[in-house]
């Protein structure tokens, strides 16, 4: 009997080791941090994913029309954002309790700057660009890594942002939590859509959690270095370039004062 | 990191057919191996994907980096499946330890065929988009996108994000050894406001780039629109081949 739960709770541990081994070498490569390869999703859920990023990249779209039809320089930098984002996103940190590196998504940063309708544009022009010509992500798993990277990341990202501020909490403690939920809730997503479209026959939920602790050890203090890593840009630029944060509606002219 | 386009060379056929046709009947097929409920179809896909790349002269070394995550992924899956998913069983794997059986994995051949099924869609759908990402250039795919009304401000984006890409590659290589050398990443605490610094020099870089880049363009006669290549019209041999290639996988996607 003894030896029976025994082996019950070694089956269990090595369950949750397989699931960790295989998260660490294959989703924690040189890519977005949680990018949902090529071919997992079956087409129903691919296409169900896609149905739910298409509207949030239409509006990002016509919010992006309407903004450069005044300002010509606004194409060429949500382009660049998009470009500092895949950067950003391919950034090695080392992760102790794993004693591997991951990489951040980076998608808080566009969402306090330029705003989540167009962040969630920036993350899918980047996504594209992986899926097309990196082998990262795919095409058929690009609505669902759009749902979770680009739409939950950024609506968290800036939703934390706001509130905080609102709360009149500092500029950087504000940024920090942004970054902190945001590849929280990315983490959090990510593992519902990969438990759905895995889970064939099965019931959803004894599959959801178990890949929710598989990503434990590495999002955890990934979600942390996304926290300072948002919160030393916003100090930055509030540093030496305040106007641009006043350009770009994340303070006001009176806060931006105090930085000079 | 290497684009797929890097390694693109025009001495083969498939780089000579339009991305047009390329992208359509990629998509086509891919639709087929995810939405197909056996292996085979999917391992066929990957099979021929696999030898139009080492047709095209991809190095087998630069095959195998890419498709290597996607490869584990797969196995990984196949693994899980088979020893904790399903209901019948197939066979008991007992892993002894000192003196009595400890660990014992059941495999389920319900779970194995749900493991090998998600796998060969992976392997199918990698090895096809490898494929075509290794035949096409970056223009060419954004003409073809263009052509499938695509939004045309998303492929600007696009291709301002492309021409900026390795730039700030390159900007955050050199900030990161930088601080490196002044020992910016010895401690957690100095690593994370490191990574801060560098986070922000890279967005100061992009704003004042993008402001750069605005301005010049606004000289040289930019009005808020940028020219695509115009797509030649479709040759009907290439839509031929196509309807063809697309037949042929229906027929043996409902075999």
């Amino acid at each position: 009997m003894r030896i029976t739960r025994l082996a019950k709770r070694v089956k269990s541990v090595a369950f949750f080791f397989l699931l960790l081994t295989g998260y660490y070498l294959l989703f924690t490569d040189a890519a977005y941090a949680m990018h949902i390869s090529e071919g997992i999703l079956p087409l129903n859920w691919a296409v169900l994913w896609f149905a739910v990023a298409i509207p949030f990249v239409a509006y990002g779209i016509k919010r992006l029309k309407e903004i450069s039809g005044t300002d010509l320089s606004y194409k060429p930098l949500i382009g660049l954002m998009a470009a500092v984002v895949f950067v950003i996103s391919l950034m090695p940190i080392p992760v102790p309790t794993a004693g591997t590196c991951s990489h951040p998504g980076g998608t808080a940063i566009p969402a306090i700057l330029v705003g989540p309708s167009i962040s969630v544009l920036v993350a899918a022009v980047a996504l594209l660009l992986q899926a097309l010509f990196f082998a990262h992500g795919g095409l058929s798993t690009l609505g669902a890594d759009i749902v979770s990277m680009g739409i939950v990341g950024a609506f968290t990202g800036i939703g934390v942002f706001r509130l905080l501020r609102r709360f009149n909490a500092g500029l950087s403690v504000s940024a920090f939590f942004a970054g902190l939920l945001s590849d929280w809730a990315i983490y959090i997503a990510t593992s519902a859509e990969l438990a759905a479209g895995i889970k064939g026959d099965a019931p959803f939920l004894p599959l959801f959690p178990k890949i929710l602790a598989a990503f434990i050890p590495t999002q955890l203090p990934i979600g942390i270095v996304e926290g300072a890593m948002t919160a030393g840009m916003v100090s930055l630029l509030f540093k030496r370039r305040a106007d641009l944060l006043v350009k770009l509606g994340v303070i006001t002219p009176e806060q931006a004062r105090g930085a000079i | 990191m290497k684009l797929f386009s890097e390694h693109f060379n025009t001495e083969n056929f498939l780089s000579t057919v339009d991305a047009r046709v390329k992208l359509i009947v990629a998509l086509a097929l891919l639709a087929m191996v995810l939405s197909h409920k056996g292996i085979i179809f999917p391992l066929i896909i990957a099979v021929v994907s696999f030898t139009l790349c080492l047709r095209m002269r991809i190095p087998l070394r630069i095959l195998v980096f890419r498709l290597a995550q996607p490869l584990f992924l797969a196995l990984v899956i196949l693994l899980l499946k088979f020893f904790f998913s399903g209901k019948e069983m197939l066979c008991v794997i007992s892993l002894p330890t000192s003196t009595f059986s400890l660990l014992t994995l059941i495999g389920h051949k319900d779970g194995l065929m749900e493991g090998l099924l998600i796998a060969v869609r992976i392997l199918g759908g990698v090895s096809l988009l490898a494929a075509v990402g290794f035949a096409t250039p970056f223009i060419e795919f954004m003409a073809a996108l263009s052509w499938l009304r695509v939004p045309k401000p998303f492929i600007e984006v696009m291709m301002f994000a492309y021409r900026y890409l390795f730039v700030f590659l390159e900007d955050a290589t050199t900030i990161y050894s930088a601080q490196k050398n002044r020992l910016g990443y010895t401690g957690i605490k100095k690593g994370l406001n490191s990574f801060g610094v560098l986070t922000g020099s890279l967005v100061l870089r992009g704003f004042e780039q993008s402001q750069k880049t605005a301005d010049a363009m606004e000289q040289r006669g930019y009005t808020g629109d940028m020219p695509l290549l115009k797509g030649k019209p479709l040759r009907a041999v290439e839509l031929v081949g196509a309807v063809l290639v697309v037949i042929f996988g229906g027929v043996a996607w409902m075999m």
